[in-house]
């Protein structure tokens, strides 16, 4: 009855090749049963395994799990640049995998990374200029450190942040990992772009990056 | 911590003698109890590892990758019943993987090994897995009320990746329309978050339903941001002067302009 039933899931799972993982290794490694009964001691020694083992939340079916009830940002202010009420919208990522921007008025809240209240980085980009016109992040760059940034909610609350770092990076060393985490210490993250334009491409040649993290009550 | 493994060395060397060799980053390895109205003990080797292990709950074994769980068996809580003999169980020393207790198509309790996909996601995706862990026949899930996975049996698995939102997920009889054997179920799919859902119970006995666990933290990030397809120029304060500022940071490999001790 004894058998080593994981060696072939395991070879398979080693394997780069293995494309399927789902429906192979589901099919092939199912535990058969025996209906027998057991007829040895009824003594129940503790295992000395059950130190190594630890119990983990309900997988019971939660119909309330994809309700989200998260205050969303609406508007931003950013003092001593210009930045007032700007509004907020939710954007997402672009066919080419790039960061979606609203229009030069708006900023955009990445929306499938945290907000400002949760952990990680909460991602607020806008342009510096688009069209011909000034974007709104158009004198960010110029922020003070130690300035305020207030962000408000559709629930009409409101978080307020402080400017502790500004960086400037070529647009291929924008630290993506960094700005689009979504765990660690809560930070408030403003992109907009920097550097010099380059007239063939119609883009600038740096990302300038504002860090805020949240004012200590 | 370790001295567990050294009564469990020469079975652990009989894998190694099979199994190439792995990075040894450790295992992600979930143990789920998905038979509806059966408390069980855990039992390896004679001795109770847990005991009174309920439908619904999950246990963590990750710390036991790379052992051989030498006589396995599952019993009914506080008796010597039998209810899965598992035998020598071997943990894979890395990967992620959920062993689920659950019944077969015909309603025997069974243990299922899953590897779990962990492989990232597109920006802006999660992936949804549907497990047919139940003692029913072969079903379609309908995702918002269209075939998403068709004809899935026990003791597969389907998978795909959707774009975030939420899903209303039913379950009917594989080429039927009805009944809804299960749901409808909001599901939520989470960029980076891989969503694994089991049916479980028994058709007959009138217990199908879900058991749900989530894996995070596989999401890709966008790949640019691009804030600007114009020259600054006109009013404003002038372009040039923080381009100036800008200058001597630039040449450093870092580029950081100006930061607190913070």
């Amino acid at each position: 009855m004894r058998r080593l039933l994981l060696l072939a899931l395991l070879a398979s799972a080693c394997s780069p090749g293995a494309s399927n993982p789902e429906t192979t290794s589901a099919a092939s490694s199912t535990i058969t049963t025996s209906a027998e009964v057991s007829t040895t001691s009824t003594t129940r020694p503790a295992s000395a395994l059950s130190d190594q083992v630890v119990p983990l939340g309900s997988a019971l079916y939660d119909p309330d799990v994809a309700r989200t009830n998260v205050p969303i940002p609406v508007s931003l202010t950013v003092e001593g640049v210009g930045i007032t009420n700007a509004p907020i919208i939710e954007v997402g990522v672009e066919a080419n995998g790039e960061m979606e921007i609203p229009g030069a008025s708006e900023v955009g809240w990445y929306r499938f990374g945290p907000t400002p209240r949760d952990e990680g980085s909460a991602v607020l980009a806008a342009h510096i200029a688009f069209n011909g016109r000034d974007g709104v992040f158009r004198r960010l760059a110029n922020v003070a450190i130690g300035s305020i940034v207030t962000v408000q909610y559709d629930d009409d609350s409101s978080t307020t942040h402080i400017v502790r770092e500004i960086a400037q990076y070529d647009k291929k060393d924008l630290p993506l990992d960094r700005v689009f985490s979504k765990s660690g210490p809560q930070v408030l993250t403003l992109i907009t772009c920097g550097g010099s334009f380059n007239r063939s491409l119609n883009s600038y040649t740096d990302n300038v990056v504002v860090y805020a993290t949240p004012m200590e009550r | 911590m370790r001295k567990v493994w050294t009564l469990l060395a020469a079975a652990s060397m009989l894998m190694a003698s099979v199994v190439p060799a792995m990075a040894q980053e450790g295992a992600r390895i979930h143990l789920i109890h998905g038979i509806p109205d059966t408390n069980v003990d855990v039992v390896v080797g004679g001795d109770v590892v847990f005991e009174n292990f309920a439908f619904g709950e999950t246990q963590d074994l990750s710390a036991l990758a790379g052992a051989t769980l030498e006589g396995l068996e599952v019993r009914l809580t506080g008796t010597d019943t039998v209810a899965i003999d598992g035998g020598d169980v071997a943990l894979p020393s890395s990967g992620n993987y959920t062993i689920i207790a659950h019944l077969t198509a015909d309603g025997t309790p069974t243990l299922g090994v899953f590897a779990n996909d962990t492989s990232a996601t597109a920006a802006g995706e999660g992936r949804l897995t549907v497990r047919h862990t139940a003692a029913a026949p072969a079903v379609d899930v309908l995702a918002n009320g269209v075939v998403a996975f068709a004809n899935l049996a026990n003791p597969n698995g389907a998978s795909a990746d959707l774009g975030v939102g939420t899903i209303i997920a039913t379950v009917v009889p594989a080429g039927a329309s009805e009944p809804v054997v299960i749901g409808p179920a909001d599901l939520p799919i989470g960029d980076g978050v891989s969503l694994i859902v089991y049916a479980v119970g028994s058709l007959d006995g009138g217990s199908l339903t879900v058991l749900t666990e989530a894996i995070s933290g596989l999401g890709t990030p966008p790949s640019a941001v691009n804030t600007g397809n114009s020259p600054v120029e006109g009013s404003g304060v002038p372009f040039a002067l923080v381009a100036a500022g800008l200058a001597g940071a630039v040449a450093l490999g870092a580029r950081r302009i100006r930061t607190n001790e913070n």
